[in-house]
């Protein structure tokens, strides 16, 4: 009877999907370990050409919940005092000799190169995607993602993801066709203090932009909480003041 | 004359060095990121335009009646801006002053002024009071801004340069929500006219008093404004604007002014006043393609604008004026004239409709930091237009190069076919340390 019971214990272990990796929870999972759902952070964003030129843009950034983000250029002084917004699908920049935010799109780039608006306000991945399926691949997770809505930037991601530390190495960004748009890669998983551990360096290229780089170098990524105030066309011009 | 653009190219390129030097570092320091309690910084630009004159147009005359010129106008124009701000616990002072240098056919010039200098407070997130010099710019519009109630006039030819403001005292108050409505935010503005403090806005010995309401409301950005107080006429405003999709953003602008009294001239050349409500208005888009062309186009109603005819009628009272210098040297009409320029003729889109097309390619043939674009404005009453394009270049750090070309096409007695030229061509060189 035990010998039974055994038998088919195991049967029905092995047929049932409780081993099938749940996409979602692994995606939040990604999402909290690249960074807390508030928080602060420096970014030095570089552009490199083929030539081997350089430009360089450095930006400090404040999140808040799934869908809200703010930016502020610190260097260059070309740039110094501009400031972007992202409110889920809506974004604005903000250029002090204009004086008022104008809406700008998820595609544009405000510092030209293979990053644009949506790469740099990027919200949580389970804020935009849906995960279609998971593979497993050797070391690595293959999360396949759709977008939620048509405002997406991204029809459908590829993410390779760590299967010990739950971490992004590799995303692949697609159209609804399959065409591939960029492939951004995590690079230096570093120790930022706090709990916080995860690449320091994002790197990408692009089909579309042929011998162009672009790098994104993270620095002082802290846990902090924020007024929702933060997050208004009213506050652009002053998010100096929370650094 | 050849003085100022020498000191300026001098200036421009000693500092290329600088920003090449600049580029050729690799890490991220944190120390880069330290914040300081004070900034300072600034922005130079060297400017030649060339002018093709249209010595048959009525503003040509009206400029260089008494010193004419060739075909071509030479002029060298400089600029140099210095900002700094301090910030200490709550409190913050801001200034930036302007400094605009001309060298041209009448001589050399100099004008400096504080653009903005203001003291503010921060008690809350939420809360900031702003006192001193300060430019607000409302309105949603790229070329025009209707309702812009507390601003000087934006120049639809540089939308986006910075602008002198005005002396003020102003507040914002900003408040969260969950739901359809996720922002709501209030600007209340005191904006005094006496001698001295701001005495070219309006009539003067008026405390004016000036208000904004802020809605994020179903993802639309939505205001509603006011100004009363005795130096204008009371006016009312509201604008709008929404993303329809990632790529595709509709805005709008609308001002209501009662009682706006305007000098206009009749057939015979008689200055007279009308006075009666006027509503201006503006729609626009931008718009992005997939392969980076943004598209901004801007209809325009200035409610308060001169028609057709009382523009005609302008015109010849500069012809009528000009004959008169010619034979008998007398200038009593053409003084007349320069006057009504003044008093509205000579500003910019003084007429009533006026369409705006920008198309703005980012990096063609994958050439980073270049933008070509061409921006076009007609005059929708008389067909008169001007087309503009440029090629713009910011590809080394703290640098902006732009090439322009402005080629102006209209009948006589149309609006941008009586402009003083024919073309232009200039080249803009600017460097932010």
């Amino acid at each position: 009877m035990k010998k039974l019971l055994l038998i088919g214990l195991l049967i029905v272990s092995a047929a049932c999907p409780a081993f099938a990796i749940d996409g979602k929870a692994l995606l939040e999972q990604v999402d909290r370990n690249l960074s807390p759902e508030s928080y602060e952070s420096y970014r030095k964003l570089l552009n490199i050409e083929p030539s081997g030129a350089k430009k360089e843009f450095t930006l400090f950034t404040v999140k808040k919940g799934v869908d809200k983000v703010a930016s502020l250029f610190i260097a260059p002084a070309s740039e110094k005092g501009r400031s972007t917004l992202r409110l889920g699908d809506n974004m604005w920049l903000n250029i002090p000799n204009i004086g008022k935010p104008i809406r700008i799109t998820s595609l544009q780039s405000v510092v030209g190169g293979v990053f644009n608006n949506a790469d740099i306000l990027q919200l949580d991945y389970t804020a935009e995607y849906d995960v279609e399926k998971v593979d497993e691949q050797g070391k690595e997770y293959l999360l396949y993602l759709k977008a939620k809505t048509k405002t997406v930037a991204y029809d459908k991601l590829k993410i390779w993801a760590d299967k010990v530390k739950k971490l992004p190495t590799k995303i692949e960004c697609l159209t609804e066709k399959d065409m591939l748009i960029k492939t951004i890669y995590f690079k230096d998983v570093k120790d930022f203090g706090g709990g916080i551990v995860r690449p320091a360096v994002i790197e990408t290229d692009s089909p579309l932009y042929k011998g162009y780089k672009s790098v994104m170098i993270m620095a002082k990524v802290k846990k902090k909480t924020f007024k929702d105030e933060v997050f208004t066309l009213t506050f652009m011009p002053n998010l100096e003041s929370l650094r | 004359m050849k003085r100022l653009p020498a000191i300026f190219l001098l200036l421009l390129f000693c500092l290329i060095p600088l920003a090449a030097a600049a580029e050729e570092s690799y890490t991220f320091d944190p120390a880069e990121t330290e914040k300081k309690p004070y900034h300072v910084g600034g922005y130079v630009e060297f400017k030649p335009v060339l002018y093709g004159l249209d010595r048959d147009s009525a503003f040509y005359k009206l400029r260089f009646f008494d010193n004419p010129q060739g075909r071509n106008l030479v002029e060298a124009n400089g600029k140099i801006q210095l900002e700094g701000s301090y910030e200490k616990s709550i409190f913050r002072v801001y200034g930036k002053t302007n400094t605009d240098l001309k060298a041209s056919y009448s001589g050399e010039s100099e004008r400096s002024t504080f653009y903005e200098l203001y003291g503010s407070a921060k008690p809350l997130s939420n809360l900031k009071f702003d006192v001193g010099k300060k430019t607000m710019k409302w309105g949603k519009g790229y070329a025009w801004n209707p309702a812009a109630f507390v601003d000087r006039p934006k120049d639809p030819d540089e939308p986006e340069q910075a602008m002198e403001g005005y002396i003020l005292a102003t507040a914002d108050y900003i408040k969260s929500f969950d739901g359809p409505l996720k922002t709501f935010s209030f600007t209340p503005v005191l904006f005094p006219v006496y001698d001295h403090v701001n005495s070219d806005f309006g009539n003067n010995n008026h405390l004016n008093v000036a208000g904004r309401f802020y809605f994020l409301l179903y993802d639309t950005d939505i205001d509603l404004m006011f100004l009363t107080g005795g130096s204008k006429p009371d006016r009312y405003g509201a604008d709008f604007s929404r993303n329809i999709t990632t790529n595709f953003e509709v805005h709008g602008e609308l001002a209501y002014v009662r009682n706006v009294v305007k000098n206009v001239l009749d057939a015979s050349g008689n200055r007279h006043q009308t006075e009666g409500e006027a509503i201006s208005y503006l729609i626009g888009l931008r718009h992005l393609t997939s392969f980076d062309l943004t598209t901004i186009i801007e209809y325009y109603h200035n409610g308060a604008g001169f028609s057709e005819d009382e523009m005609k009628n302008y015109f010849g009272l500069i012809n009528k004026g000009y004959d008169a210098y010619r034979s008998t040297g007398n200038t009593a009409l053409l003084g007349n004239a320069l006057q009504m320029a003044e008093g509205g003729y000579g500003r910019s889109n003084a007429m009533t409709d006026y369409l705006y097309v920008r198309l703005s390619q980012k990096e063609p043939f994958n050439v980073l930091y270049f933008t070509p674009a061409v921006t076009g404005m007609m005059n929708l009453c008389d067909g008169s237009f001007s087309l503009t394009p440029e090629l713009l270049y910011t590809g080394i750090t703290n640098w902006e190069f732009r090439l322009r070309t402005g080629v102006i096409v209209g009948a006589r007695n149309s609006e941008f076919g009586e402009k003083q030229n024919d073309y232009r061509i200039e080249l803009r060189v600017g460097y932010y340390f």
